[in-house]
């Protein structure tokens, strides 16, 4: 175990509203995640010193938020980021906490990622090929969505491992279904049966509609602090057993190694930072922008040897019910978009067993992992406990 | 017409290797340290860190099989709406195991598309100047 298990909690989690077209600038969606987050936490505006986001040039400040809230804290951060910046801004907010700099950090996404700025969505081709790590060898030969680029890691390593179409659909249907118990995601009331999804044509061969992750207007807001200051606070802290907030694929470029993701190096640190192993975990969040890349996860984190993920899900096992219910209020593929903050927020949900009796609780579950994939270049996660 | 696709915009790390397509021919970065090629090439080595590079040039004759693809029906770029559904492969070149190009397979129905296929370098003259280096499949 490291020397930061236990020490630090997730004592406050908060949404605004999720819709297509929120009719608001992000600031007013984050000024909501965050009241509801602070409210959660029972605390006021002025307990937090530390304010972090992350972003792509698409949201508010942390400056303008803690402004719009009355408040002048200590300390402010917004990082460019989009999967895995929730874990990397966690590690950031117990090392500054650690060294006494701050008590409580508050961190947002806020984004309208349907009827503002698209991710993958409008792009100036020229600004793709000079941002891009390596970008003029895709961009002439119209590779510009992640779905494609993570779909040439998706059919090499279906290629290798066995995993099928139907092994993609069974990630898409359990999420769905999560979906299902959740009022507040946007597919609850629209079902996926196995059937619909295999007569669901290509968008981009591996890929269907349902195998990428929807695009939603919402923020999402959690608070860190110390397990000393967690008492003080009004919920049932969560707190942090280990984390490897950013891990690197092993060369900058990753579309010349498809062999490999930065998964496969996070999970070994995390599970020791930790003190665990896989098969202590009883939840799961686990990056959903694509089906394929929770299978290839669930095998980087040892949830099922390579070459048996695709029985692992077919078996029934990301369900309610399963041995490792995953992405409970329905993930990226059927709740919402956030780049991955909303998923945190349902592991924190479930690991206070805050829904009770109802159907969407996970039975007595103790421990959790909650992954972050910015790519197959780029990943963290870290592990909680109730 | 005017080619309507994004044409590879050069930089000093990738300029040897696009003026080489505008000729016709291939040409990678290698590092002269640990002999490993650098692709896509850069101020660095990706394998040690050496800035001891060089560029060997392929010639016209790049043979590769296909390693990975995705077929996209729906453009994802401007320019693209002709070519759906888009067949986008990675290649590893027989003659560098451990190099992989991304390029379209061209004049190639997705049915066709499988991993181990055999392909072979052509070039696209896509303006005056320029030429975009393609695969298409050795029948």
């Amino acid at each position: 175990m490291s020397k930061i298990t236990d020490r630090y909690a997730i004592v406050g989690v908060g949404e605004s509203e999720r819709s297509k077209n929120s009719g608001v600038t992000p600031l007013h969606l984050a000024l909501d995640a965050a009241r509801a987050a602070i409210s959660d936490a029972g605390l006021e505006a002025k307990d937090i010193d530390g304010f972090m986001s992350y972003n792509e040039n698409d949201s508010c400040t942390s400056h303008q938020l803690a402004t719009n809230l009355g408040v002048r804290p200590k300390y402010v951060k917004d990082i460019l980021g989009g999967g895995s910046s929730t874990e990397l801004l966690i590690a950031d907010a117990i090392s500054l906490i650690e060294s006494g700099e701050l008590n409580t950090v508050l961190i947002f996404r806020s984004m309208n990622g349907r009827s503002g700025s698209r991710v993958g969505g409008g792009w100036d081709p020229n600004m793709l090929q000079a941002n891009i790590d390596g970008g003029s060898y895709i961009i002439p030969y119209g590779a510009a969505s992640p779905g494609q680029w993570f779909g040439l890691f998706a059919t090499r390593h279906m290629y290798e491992t066995g995993i099928t179409q139907e092994h993609l659909g069974h990630v898409c249907v359990s999420f769905y279904e999560h979906a299902q118990r959740n009022p507040k995601a946007f597919f609850h009331g629209r079902p996926l049966t196995m059937e619909d999804y295999l007569n669901t044509p290509h968008l981009s061969y591996p890929f269907t509609k349902h195998d990428f992750c929807l695009e939603s207007d919402e923020a999402n807001a959690i608070i860190v602090t110390s397990a000393e200051q967690a008492k003080d606070c009004k919920t049932k802290p969560v707190y942090i057993m280990g984390m490897s907030s950013r891990q690197c694929h092993p060369h900058s470029h990753y579309w010349s190694d498809l062999s490999q993701v930065a998964s496969d190096y996070v999970a070994p640190e995390v599970y020791q930072s930790a003190g665990v192993k896989a098969e202590d975990i009883d939840v799961a969040s686990i990056y959903d922008c694509f089906s394929w890349v929770v299978l290839r996860q669930l095998e980087a984190y040892g949830f099922a040897p390579r070459g048996e993920v695709g029985d692992f899900v077919a078996e029934g096992n990301l369900r309610i019910d399963g041995k490792l219910p995953t992405n409970t209020a329905g993930g990226m593929l059927s709740e919402g978009y956030t780049h991955g903050m909303n998923n945190v927020l349902e592991i924190v949900r479930q690991l206070r067993h805050q829904y009770g009796e109802t159907d969407r609780q996970v039975k007595n579950c103790e421990i959790g992992i909650c992954t972050g994939w910015a790519g197959p270049d780029i990943a963290g996660a870290m592990i909680l406990r109730n | 017409m005017t080619y309507q696709k994004p044409i590879p915009l050069k930089n000093i790390d990738n300029a040897p290797y696009w003026d080489a397509a505008d000729h016709h021919e291939m040409k990678l970065q290698k590092c002269n340290d640990c002999s490993n090629y650098n692709h896509p090439p850069g101020p660095g080595c990706s394998k040690c860190g050496s800035t001891n590079l060089s560029w060997k040039n392929f010639g016209s004759d790049v043979k590769g099989k296909v390693y990975s693809y995705i077929i996209s029906y729906r453009p994802f770029l401007p320019g693209f709406q002709n070519d759906i559904p888009l067949v986008i492969a990675q290649v590893e070149l027989d003659n560098a195991k451990d190099v992989r190009i991304i390029a379209n397979i061209i004049d190639c129905e997705p049915d066709k598309v499988e991993i181990g296929k055999s392909v072979r370098m052509v070039w696209e003259d896509i303006t005056d100047d320029r030429a975009l280096p393609q695969w298409k499949i050795n029948e």
